[in-house]
């Protein structure tokens, strides 16, 4: 056994009893790195000595004495749309190629305090859109299942990484499921928290109302120590919610007697494929057979909330990304003539397709004449939808859903088709249409060895109930399988 | 459905080569066609929600401003401020 | 002006509030400093950077509100404006769209000797934009991000407004009322109260002509002569059979004139929708209550005072409420003495306003005691000491703070009003006058005034005056 190739939990174990250092599970992980992410390509940037450095600095401290976090010493690494002070944060665009921020996120500050080594920054979908992290400016994420594949996206480098050993967790972001659709193609652990429970500040945004910073890693309690160590109160982010979060590990439960596990009927419909509705099925059973309760459900408004995620995320971009203008820091065209010109051709140059479609929808939604139509019924909807889950949580804790109607796809089959590489949002969007978190855990795998992933869904701050539900399908599957990706 | 693409562009100031527009036409059609899948619903009223309060930050002024390192990533400076082409108002 | 015509004006009054930060983030809003060193990644719009709303910003503007007798929202919320330029880091501004804090007020301005009405539609709070520096001698234009985020409350009037001077008078008042309850500095030079001008004319009796939004008018001078140009404009053009368009024109104030920035077609699409970054601005009534409390009475509530209760000229009023010190000065003197209000306005628009400006010291530390002002106010009225004496004891007062009624005995002062005493000298000088006795009697009556100037020298200058010329007319008519 590698170390790379065990979980935060095991390793934090190890270290604080001495069975190794952070530098020998730092070199273990950057030497993965080199073996394994040419063909991977989850990295834009990796920080080898300035993690080594960090490593033997926690190492010290720990000969010290010191009273050290779990997470301390344990080696992450991170999507490149959060911002790390003096590390070139890049969101997979030519027009932040060159970008070194001037100040750390809320979770890296975080994060820092808690020593755990920062490894390096993740491949993305340019800005965090798209299903697939083919939209990087830079490079094609693989599937560690099968390099012919997508890893998934926004967060593919984050899901790739956790899943083939470059990473022993990852912080990816959520805006519509990117966290959770790569983790279900990549067959690892992702949480997209309650909306406010994780500061947004750092975070290059996409859609603010509904982008989360959440944890990815190999097993629920990986997620979960990461998770307690990234959420909380930020007064730089007047969004953040103040709430008293639980000590996760400290309660660790993984016992589903007598759960209420919703399943709504409109995410089992025709769109899934068999295969995954089947075993996402398995996966209610077998909860069902260890004292969880399963709930019929329906969340009619389910049909309208892809409409309504657009709408609303592309509004909120095309006024976030507009601030990429050539003038104070990014991509800037070498000719102009003027400064009109300035702007259009460094925006041109220097965004990508997707980007720029979704700018001109959210410029659409947004213009004169069109705000009532789209941009405030997409807010009224969010509303009913809103009121929706609040009603199904009458009759049950959680919801057990798909993540995604089908499992990973080859590279370069949908991308010249929106619709359909939208489409991999439609069962994730509604949750954070509606603020609440999801889990994505891995419940089997297709004919084709493809991991498929089942996504829980609870009330706000529920993130608990949801751990303690997959954590309760982990200990039944008897862990999750990621033999293949890390050997 | 007709989209104004040119005007769009004008107003995200971004620009299209004729082909890239007649593309983008295309795909902005079938993307709005997907986005009006709404409910009909009454949107008659003000988007503001009473239940989420926020607090507010105290009026007090931290002096730390690094100006090098604000200004290290601006494609042109000149005496401590950020270059623009000429802007005529 | 062509007298067939009536002007409307409606103003928007931009107003930089002196709060120690700025509105979104905590770097200090003062003004002046080196360029680019009060920012800071939120401020400049960095990716990922946030914004949290400075707590003294709402308070500034409920106050105004409050002064302006607006209905104070108790629940309100933020919006983008979303423009490029390059002053404008994220390419939004932070403003308020359809739920601004404060709606529906009015303000009452003194003018053309009464008062006027006019309409507040709303205030509301936004970020400044940053500066940027033009130079001739370079082909590009700088920018300066120290004014990004300096907050901002705008106030915006019904058009209510029918001449330059009532728009004078208004933004006069809307300065000093600013300054009354301190949450504006009030410097023109420095840009802190700006004001955009919407204007139309249109014949007496008929419908409300197409307006026209002038921007860039930096000084209050400077909106009088816009509101004029821009209403000569259009009366010329209407006479000359044209019609007016609705458009946005550059006020030029070196020139005098005004210039198209752009036409209704080319009207700005700023995209206003609520900024997700921000929540809800939930105030709660006590704290309302506690500011609305907090309002002083206003400068054009105490002028229409001094003028409707004391009897003030229009002229002493002004200048008395130019500054809440100033009036209360005036009214701590006036308190609890029976004088006239007109003595103790000469006095403060005299003697202390001149101190004030020999030693450009504030008024209340000139080291004038009101109650001691107002002591030798009642003496000169009481006519116990001469205005010549009433000076002297003033300065004396200045430099030994010495009270009043002491100094006059020190000094010997006090003005002789026995009429034995004075008749004696009265009668002195008659007898050692008797050409300007003659003179007086055939008809060259300033001979009076040599008289009494007479007997006052005869009596050291104690004797009053009024008294020694009602005796000596006693004699000279007699």
């Amino acid at each position: 056994m590698e170390l790379y190739q065990l979980t935060a939990e095991q390793l934090s174990a190890m270290l604080a009893k001495k069975e190794c250092s952070s530098e020998e599970l730092t070199r273990s992980v950057l030497n993965r790195i080199e073996q394994k992410d040419g063909e991977i390509g989850a990295y834009l940037t990796v920080c080898g000595e300035e993690a080594l450095k960090k490593a033997a600095e926690v190492d010290a401290k720990r000969a010290a004495g010191e009273n050290l976090h779990p997470l301390a010493g344990i080696p992450v690494g991170i999507k490149d749309n959060i911002c790390t002070r003096g590390i070139r944060t890049t969101c997979a665009s030519r027009m932040l190629e060159n970008f070194v921020p001037p100040y750390d996120a809320f979770v890296m500050e975080k994060l820092h305090q808690a020593d755990a080594v920062i490894l390096g920054k993740l491949n993305m979908d340019e800005f965090a859109m798209g299903s697939s992290t083919e939209n990087s400016y830079f490079q094609k994420t693989k599937n560690p299942f099968d390099l012919d594949r997508v890893p998934g996206g926004s967060s593919g480098g984050s899901a790739a990484a956790v899943s083939s050993g470059e990473a022993v967790l990852t912080l990816g972001s959520d805006t519509g499921g990117s966290i959770r659709q790569p983790a279900s193609f990549c067959g690892v652990v992702g949480l997209k928290p309650t909306y406010s429970a994780v500061s947004r500040y750092g975070l290059v945004a996409f859609a603010s109302s509904l982008d989360q910073i959440g944890p990815m890693g190999r097993s629920v309690k990986d997620t979960a120590m990461m998770f307690q160590a990234i959420c909380g109160r930020d007064p730089h982010d007047a969004t953040s919610a103040v709430h008293d979060y639980p000590d996760y590990t400290a309660n660790w439960n993984t016992d589903v007697k007598g759960l209420r596990i919703g399943l709504p009927k409109e995410y089992f419909g025709d769109g899934i494929s068999a295969e995954v509705r089947e075993s996402v099925m398995k996966m209610a059973e077998e909860l069902k057979n260890r004292g969880a309760e399963l709930v019929e459900g329906s969340l009619p408004s389910t049909d309208y909330a892809l409409a309504a995620y657009y709408i609303i995320a592309c509004a909120e971009a095309s006024s976030n990304l507009a601030r990429y203008d050539g003038v104070r820091y990014g991509y800037r065209a070498k000719e102009f003539a003027n400064l009109t010109e300035m702007y259009e051709k460094s925006r041109s140059e220097g965004f990508g397709a997707e980007v720029k479609r979704r700018i001109m929808l959210g410029t659409y939604v947004l213009s004169s004449g069109y705000y009532d139509a789209y941009y405030k019924k997409a807010k009224f909807t969010q509303i009913r939808i809103q009121e929706e889950f609040a009603k199904a949580f009458d009759s049950c804790d959680l919801l057990l859903t798909p993540t995604v109607p089908e499992t990973s796809f080859r590279i370069g089959e949908n991308i010249d088709d929106q619709i359909k590489m939208y489409m991999n949002d439609i069962l994730t969007v509604t949750v954070n249409i509606a603020g609440l978190p999801g889990i994505s855990v891995p419940c089997g795998f297709d004919g084709k060895g493809l991991p498929i992933g089942a996504q829980l869904i609870g009330p706000k701050f529920s993130e608990g109930t949801l751990f303690r539900c997959a954590a309760g399908w982990e200990e039944i599957c008897g862990g999750f399988d990621l033999s293949r990706t890390l050997a | 459905m007709k989209i104004d693409i040119p005007h769009l562009a004008k107003l995200s100031r971004l620009t299209f080569s004729p082909e890239e527009e007649a593309k983008f036409e295309k795909e902005m059609e079938r993307i709005v066609e997907m986005v009006e899948r709404l409910p009909d619903l009454d949107a008659s009223g003000a988007l503001i929600d009473p239940d989420h309060p926020m607090e507010l930050r105290k009026d007090q002024a931290v002096d730390r401003t690094n100006r090098t390192e604000l200004l290290q990533n601006a494609p042109e400076v000149q005496a401590g401020c950020v270059v623009v082409p000429k802007v005529v108002d | 002006m062509n007298q067939d015509y009536e002007i409307v004006v409606g103003l928007e009054v931009h107003a930089e509030l002196n709060t120690e930060s700025k509105i979104y983030c905590s770097c200090r809003n003062a003004f002046g400093r080196e360029v680019n060193t009060l920012c800071c990644p939120v401020c400049m719009g960095m990716p990922g950077t946030l914004p949290t709303l400075n707590e003294k910003v709402v308070e500034y503007a409920a106050k105004m509100g409050y002064a302006l007798n607006c209905t104070i929202n108790p629940i309100s919320k933020q919006d983008r404006k979303n423009y490029f330029y390059p002053d404008l880091p994220k390419a939004y501004q932070i403003s308020q769209f359809d739920i601004p804090l404060c709606e529906n007020g009015y303000l009452d301005v003194w003018v053309n000797g009464g008062e006027k009405r006019i309409g507040i539609t709303r205030i509301h709070i936004e970020e400044d934009a940053g500066k940027l520096i033009h130079d001739d001698s370079f082909t590009g234009t700088l920018v300066d991000f120290n004014r990004c985020g300096v907050p901002l409350i705008e106030i915006v009037s019904e058009p209510d407004i029918r001449s330059s001077a009532e728009a004078k008078a208004y933004l006069d008042t809307i300065k000093s009322i600013l300054e009354y309850i301190n949450i504006s500095d009030c410097k023109m030079q420095e840009g802190s109260i700006r004001c955009d001008i919407n204007v139309s004319v249109h014949k007496k009796g008929e419908p409300f002509g197409t307006r026209v939004e002038m921007k860039n008018v930096n000084t209050f001078s400077g909106a009088v002569r816009a509101i004029e140009y821009e209403a000569n404009r259009q009366i010329e053009v209407l006479e000359n059979g044209g019609m007016i368009s609705q458009e946005t024109r550059r006020w030029d104030d070196l020139k005098g004139q005004n210039f198209l920035l752009r036409s209704k077609e080319d009207a700005q699409d700023y995209r206003y929708f609520p900024e997700p970054d921000l929540m809800t601005i939930v105030l709660e009534q006590d704290y309302l209550d506690s500011i609305k409390a907090s309002i002083p009475e206003l400068p054009n509530k105490k002028k229409a005072r001094y003028i409707k209760e004391m009897g003030l000229p229009e002229e002493d009023a002004s200048l008395l409420v130019e500054t809440k010190e100033k009036a209360d000065f005036f009214e701590q003197i006036l308190e609890g003495a029976s004088i006239k209000p007109k003595s103790a306005a000469n006095w403060v628009l005299g003697d202390v306003s001149r101190l004030m400006n020999e030693t450009n010291k504030p008024i209340f530390e000139l080291g004038i005691v009101p109650t001691k002002l107002a002591e030798i106010i009642a003496m000169l009225e009481q006519g116990k000491i001469s205005s010549s004496a009433g000076k002297q004891v003033f300065e004396e007062m200045l430099k030994t703070g010495k009270e009043p009624a002491v100094l006059v005995k020190e000094l010997g002062l006090e003005q002789v009003s026995d009429t034995g005493a004075l008749q004696e000298i009265v009668d002195a000088v008659l007898a050692n006058n008797q050409k300007s006795i003659d003179d007086y009697r055939g008809g060259k009556t300033n001979a009076l005034g040599f008289l009494v100037g007479q007997c006052m020298k005869a009596s050291k200058g104690k004797g009053n005056p009024a008294l020694m010329k009602e005796m000596l007319l006693k004699v000279l008519e007699g």
